[in-house]
């Protein structure tokens, strides 16, 4: 009886986070996930539904969230969004003529009552690529400074080097614990 | 003599088959299972083979030859052997190339001082089971080559597989243009099919070109069913995915006993697609028979089936081939 009470007292104290990772068809959503996760990136194909990790990173317990964003899987993206604390949304930043799609879907997700306590994390994917637009194209064309209802921040990243994708994290996680620890 | 021969071969192939077998659930077994490994590869296993090797005046190979019918059951067992000898010459054999096969069979034959007259038939199947062995391997290299292959827009033969493709499945619909909604009608994601490839490149485009070139009807009764209303899901995507599956159970050597079987010689690159159909003929009927909510369960699902298809790979007698069924 001892040692179970104390599970169930560790398992309440578990600093526990629900990320959701949401974005166009082939922005890098689940490179990014696989490449923060350590594994091979190098055989990924076309998300059909959805892929959950749950990782432990910086001593909280992360529930990350990947959902296809081909088109006629966007319309299932609301069954997600129950109890989420951070989005990240992911841009690929060479589909220049995509930009458009990209914006409007991101302000929809803005709308949503059940996002609305989350905090979002923009990451400008692919600035590996040649015709990548930079952060700050990307943070212009997408109207981010517009945003007063949600904490945001626009990383510059690549999922196929891995760059940025932990400043990107580190800040989300930031943002999220200062708003649902600070009992701690 | 002859039945108390066999029995010895047989109790040397159960330790051979107790040595393969993996208790991984209770930590007990594997712990005794450990134990028995070390004790059977270290020791046992060298007395039991100069044993037979006496009693019965062949070699192990020889034995495996004559006691196994050609197909997997034969070539694993050769396989197993090679990989355990401690000469170099029969470790090696697992890597030759397919020029030097000759040579490494009479290297063989002379460092185990085998008699050909006695045993005319040995070197033939020795042979057929080395051209098994490295072929698979071989088949593997050129599997992942075209995987790297990246698909380019600017390559005119990659433009052609992929406007070959839509011909082939949609015959009575012309392509408005290379850019379009239509590639959504065959399960693409977007306008332009090129960024679909992704991890598997040309490997995924020359899998479905293959599956509706070879075997057309049953490619077009799989879309038919991919684009049903509420069953449906995306057929090429979902073939891309599956590709993915047939590549990585290749990688991980699960289709050995499959090619062993269904192949008596080097496997060819057609091989791996017939088996990439057969996989997509099966996902299909597996979809609809499980009836899932929505295209969203795909992961969960694909899970189940690939439980399934290594299931079978892991059967002695395996062959899984596409038989369609004459149906709507």
């Amino acid at each position: 009886m001892g040692l179970l009470t104390i599970l169930k007292k560790m398992k309440h104290k578990e600093r526990e986070m629900r990320l959701l990772m949401l974005g166009l068809d082939n922005a890098g959503k689940t490179t990014i996930l696989k490449k923060f996760n350590g594994e091979d990136v190098s055989t990924i194909s076309p998300t059909l539904g959805f892929n959950i990790k749950t990782l432990e990173h910086r001593g909280f317990k992360l529930n990350i969230w990947d959902v296809g964003g081909q088109k006629p899987l966007r319309s299932y993206w609301r069954n997600y969004f129950e109890s989420t604390d951070g989005l990240v949304w992911v841009v690929d930043s060479a589909d220049r003529l995509r930009l458009d799609d990209c914006r409007k879907e991101l302000n929809a997700l803005l709308l949503e009552e059940r996002l609305a306590g989350a905090t979002l994390l923009v990451f400008a994917n692919k600035q590996d690529l040649p015709g990548a637009l930079s952060k700050d194209g990307i943070r212009e064309v997408l109207a981010l400074d517009d945003i007063k209802t949600h904490h945001w921040c626009i990383v510059g990243c690549s999922a196929v080097t891995g760059e940025n994708l932990l400043s990107g994290v580190d800040w989300l996680l930031d943002d999220i614990a200062a708003r649902i620890f600070t009992t701690d | 003599m002859c039945s108390s021969r066999d029995s010895v071969d047989r109790l040397h192939e159960l330790c051979a088959v107790y040595y393969e077998k993996r208790h991984t659930n209770c930590p007990s077994c594997r712990m005794l299972g450990y134990i028995w490994q070390c004790f059977y590869s270290s020791c046992l296993r060298f007395w039991l083979k100069w044993f037979l090797r006496l009693v019965t005046g062949r070699c192990e190979l020889q034995r495996i030859c004559a006691r196994c019918k050609a197909g997997a059951l034969r070539t694993s067992q050769i396989e197993y052997s090679l990989k355990s000898s401690k000469s170099k010459v029969l470790q090696t054999a697992l890597s030759v190339k397919q020029n030097e096969l000759e040579d490494r069979l009479a290297q063989i034959i002379q460092e185990k001082r085998i008699k050909e007259q006695k045993d005319p038939t040995f070197k033939v199947n020795l042979r057929q089971c080395l051209l098994q062995i490295n072929g698979y391997n071989e088949l593997f290299e050129e599997v992942e080559e075209l995987r790297k292959k990246v698909f380019d827009s600017e390559n005119e033969q990659h433009e052609n597989m992929l406007l070959k493709l839509w011909d082939l499945l949609m015959p009575s619909v012309k392509l408005e243009s290379r850019i379009t909604k239509q590639w959504g009608n065959i399960g693409f994601q977007g306008d332009d099919p090129k960024t679909d490839f992704r991890g598997m490149g040309m490997l995924g485009l020359t899998n479905l070109l293959f599956f509706s070139e070879k075997h057309t009807d049953a490619a077009r009764q799989v879309l038919s069913h991919a684009n049903h209303p509420t069953l449906g899901y995306s057929y090429a995507i979902v073939g891309i995915n599956l590709t993915e599956m047939a590549y990585s159970l290749m990688k991980s050597d699960a289709l050995k006993l499959h090619f062993y079987n269904s192949v008596s010689g080097k496997a060819e690159m057609q091989h791996f697609h017939q088996f990439y159909c057969y996989l997509a003929y099966e996902f299909d009927k597996f979809w609809l028979q499980e009836e899932p909510e929505s295209i969203m369960e795909f992961n969960r699902y694909r899970e189940k089936f690939h439980d399934k298809v290594k299931g079978h790979l892991q059967e002695p007698e395996v062959t899984l081939t596409l038989t369609p069924n004459p149906e709507n």
